[in-house]
């Protein structure tokens, strides 16, 4: 009787590793060229800025250099206050990034936790659950309004309530898939050989989740970036003279007859940043939910 | 047959010919309520003024006091009795006849402890108001009050009808409101609109007015369109005759409309600036508020975000107002970086390595409060980058303004951001400089015995030569201690129809179209 090779018992493995494959979608190509240039932008932006993104000048209002009175000293012309719109475009692009980045994260990681907990251990299950239907209650505008109103406005207070935002949906997220990976049986085989429940739940459980909660968070990036503009025009957000794309378009709206490209061009930069984040977070889930290997 | 269809074809024709008189005029905001004594909003008064009348009227140069329900007063010599004597051709909308004793209710209502009325000090100290007979009132006073008869023009002093307030006790200027004016309450539906109906007997208009009674207008709607665009937009289409609130940056564009014509007064009595509390570590230094003051420039902030149609301001009160002291005009602080760093750098505030001034640890951050929106937006982001440049990093903290009231009378902040329509230099010191309006409206924590006195002098003046005096030297007290940063007046512009006749724009409490009489289309 010939023991089966580790090999045989694998998968079928995928042809191609899943970078490759994913930039051979065309599609998240594209959309990851330009969130990396978007990025490098946001990285880069004290660098490349022409201006200084927070000195208003004498000359407002000016139109970018495609229309018939634009100049390439503002190749994106300037806002109300005579400040640099490319300028203000890096660095709001940072702010909103960042913003993205680090409530997302936060709210990943916490309510990623909250979902394993809850199907490692059933006993918890439905307290944690109640929880996060009571934050599920909470539309995310609200609970920023509400955390503005305590903490008055900036970055900070929208990052927490964007955070708390997220943590819900990725619990729910979280839960159900560990909820499954639960059920296998090499988790039996691990309690059974007395591994410790620390590193069934890291070494086992976590590992066998993770890539699923990675796919999820991505697809939430892009929504959250868009919740996290929103408060910002709602002048929750970032404080002046900072730069937000949200803000600023929220700025360009009293000039929106008179000189469009002040609102527009922030605008047009967040619809870029999101759909490509939406396009890229699809496309990585194709490629690495195993469930959807064909 | 014949002819019953020919009549009706005219009289289905006719309303295009003759246009209905009925106007919409948008506007920004709504008031809370519409009872004289309560409500302070702009919004509140532009309405009141068209539904009440008072005793005395202003005339547009904001200067002459002219009759209103009061035909002619006189006042004793201690300047502490003023006598009415009133019109005897006036009626509320309901048909009942105003006599002195409404008018004595009115004011007696006005200052009553019980109505809680933000605005009593306006009315002066007074002792009692009686009818003396049905169509005399003796307003009594236990102090002379300079400004009486200019606080009575403005909306606080709309005589009102007695059983009326009873009969609506909260309900009074919320579900309706019985004035003498030339319109009369129709229906008001909060945050939307406001309708209003012309007074058909109304005939007692002031006499600066063309027409003196009844309006041209049937009807008119105040509807509240809180975008600004939109607003213009409405203006320019036709959807609304005529408004004041329409943004500086469409007034271009309107004056090159066939349809529409912009008139605006040369008078600005509504004044937009910064006040420092003088008593936080940040802004004590008379140094650092000479500078900052030095650091703005307010004649760029008036062409670039006002596009011009603002008049920058250095003066606390406009230069054309009352009492306003000529000899400071040379005097005023104009923008000079230079000179504003020099004093700073004079004064020992040096600069760290990120640009920011500090001395004895304490850095020049100070915090600003001001109203969330676009107006204070673009203010406060420009008063910003100006100070960067002089090493002040001013923190703006925008509230909404259900919220920015009760902030605005904490001691949390450093600098605040405020706007205030006024009648004379008087009015506006009066206000903002006594140390008992302490923390609020007096939110700079002035606190100068000799202000109190000079303001006190100025308030009791019998001639106008000691008011003048005494208002003068309190303006040259405060402009040397750069109290504020004044920063533009606004003037009273009003977009209107081309079809309607060319009104003459009022600049009493910021209402521009004041009483609505001459308000009419064109022949």
């Amino acid at each position: 009787m010939s023991i089966a090779e580790p090999a045989d018992l694998d998968a079928p493995a995928p042809s191609l590793p899943w970078w490759r494959r994913l930039v051979h979608d065309p599609a998240a190509f594209v959309a990851l060229i330009v969130l990396t240039i978007v990025v490098l932008c946001a990285i880069l932006a004290p660098l490349i800025s022409p201006h200084d993104p927070y000195a208003s000048s004498r000359a407002v209002m000016q139109p970018p250099v495609w229309s018939d009175r634009g100049a390439w000293l503002h190749p994106l012309g300037t806002d109300g206050q005579g400040r640099d719109i490319l300028s203000r475009i890096f660095y709001g692009t940072r702010l909103t990034l960042l913003i993205g980045l680090v409530s997302v994260g936060l709210g990943g990681v916490l309510g990623s936790l909250l979902g394993l907990l809850a199907a490692f251990r059933p006993r918890l299950d439905p307290w944690v659950m109640r929880l996060v239907d009571v934050m599920l209650s909470f539309p995310a505008i609200l609970l920023g309004l509400a955390l503005v109103a305590v903490f008055g406005p900036g970055a900070i207070p929208v990052m927490i309530a964007l955070a708390i935002a997220t943590v819900p949906d990725c619990a729910r997220i979280a839960r159900s898939i560990a909820v499954s990976v639960m059920k296998q049986e090499y988790i039996e085989a691990g309690r059974a050989v007395g591994l410790s429940d620390l590193a069934l739940f890291t070494r086992y459980l976590l590992r066998n989740c993770i890539s699923s909660i990675l796919i999820f968070i991505s697809l939430r990036f892009g929504q959250i970036i868009l919740i996290g503009a929103a408060l910002s025009f709602l002048g929750l957000g970032a404080k002046p003279p900072q730069a937000e794309l949200g803000m600023m378009a929220a700025q360009g709206r009293d000039f929106l007859l008179f000189a469009p490209h002040i609102a527009v061009i922030p605008s047009v930069m967040i619809f870029v940043i999101v759909l490509a984040a939406n396009v890229l977070g699809d496309a990585l889930r194709d490629v690495l939910d195993p469930r959807l290997r064909s | 047959m014949k002819r019953l269809t020919l009549t009706a074809a005219v009289a289905l024709a006719l309303p295009a010919f003759a246009q209905a008189a009925e106007i919409t005029i948008v506007r920004e905001v709504d008031s809370n309520n519409y009872d004289p004594h309560r409500a302070v909003a702009r919004a509140a008064a532009e309405v009141l003024f068209m539904l009440g009348d008072t005793l005395v009227s202003l005339n547009p140069d904001m200067q002459t006091i002219e009759p209103g329900v009061a035909k002619s007063w006189e006042v004793s010599e201690d300047g502490l009795t003023y006598t009415f004597n009133l019109r005897e051709d006036v009626y509320f909308c309901d048909g009942k006849q105003m006599t002195a004793e409404d008018v004595a209710y009115s004011i007696t209502r006005w200052v009553d402890p019980e109505t809680k009325s933000p605005v009593a000090w306006r009315a002066g100290d007074v002792e009692s108001v009686t009818a003396v007979d049905e169509f005399t009132v003796e307003y009594k006073l236990s102090e002379p009050f300079s400004e009486l008869l200019y606080q009575l023009t403005q909306s606080f002093g709309t005589i009102i009808d007695s059983t009326n307030v009873e009969a609506l006790g909260e309900d009074f200027g919320v579900s309706g409101l019985n004035g003498s004016g030339p319109f009369c309450w129709v229906e008001w539906t909060p945050r939307d609109k406001m309708i209003i109906e012309r007074h058909e007997a109304y005939s007692w208009g002031a006499p600066f007015h063309t027409n003196t009674g009844p309006a041209s207008m049937e009807r008119i709607t105040w509807q509240v369109v809180p975008e600004e665009n939109t607003r213009t937009v409405a203006v320019l289409t036709g959807q609304s005759e005529i408004t004041q609130y329409v943004p500086d940056i469409a007034l271009a564009q309107l004056r090159d409309a066939s349809t529409v014509e912009v008139v605006r007064s040369d008078l600005a009595f509504w004044t937009y600036f910064m006040g420092f509390k003088i008593d936080k570590a940040t802004v004590s230094d008379p140094a650092v508020r000479q500078a900052i003051n030095l650091a703005v420039d307010q004649t760029a902030m008036a062409e670039d975000l006002f596009f011009g149609e603002v008049e920058p301001a250095y003066s606390y009160v406009s230069q054309g107002a009352l009492d306003w002291n000529t000899s400071l005009n040379d005097t005023l602080l104009t923008y000079n970086p230079e000179e504003a760093n020099r004093i700073l750098d004079e004064a020992g505030w040096e600069r760290g390595s990120d640009g920011v001034r500090s001395k004895d640890g304490v850095r020049l951050e100070p915090i600003a409060y001001v109203f969330a929106g676009s107006t204070w937006g673009k203010i406060s982001e420009s008063v910003q980058a100006y100070l960067r440049e002089i090493g002040v990093a001013m923190d703006i903290q925008a509230f909404d303004a259900t919220v920015a009231w009760g902030r605005l009378a904490t001691q949390e902040f450093d600098m605040f951001g405020m706007s205030f329509p006024y009648v004379s230099s008087g009015d506006a010191l009066n206000l903002y400089f006594r140390s008992e309006n302490m923390p609020t409206p007096n939110r700079m924590n002035w606190n100068d015995a000799e202000t109190d006195e000079l303001l006190q002098a100025g308030k009791t003046a019998l001639d106008d030569a000691t008011r003048a005096e005494s208002y003068g030297a309190v303006l040259e007290i405060v402009h040397d201690a750069a109290v504020w940063l004044p920063l533009y007046h606004e003037p009273m512009v009003v977009a209107q129809s081309a079809d309607l006749e060319t009104v003459v724009p009022h600049n009493i409490y910021g209402a521009g179209l004041y009483k609505g009489l001459d308000l009419k289309f064109k022949e």
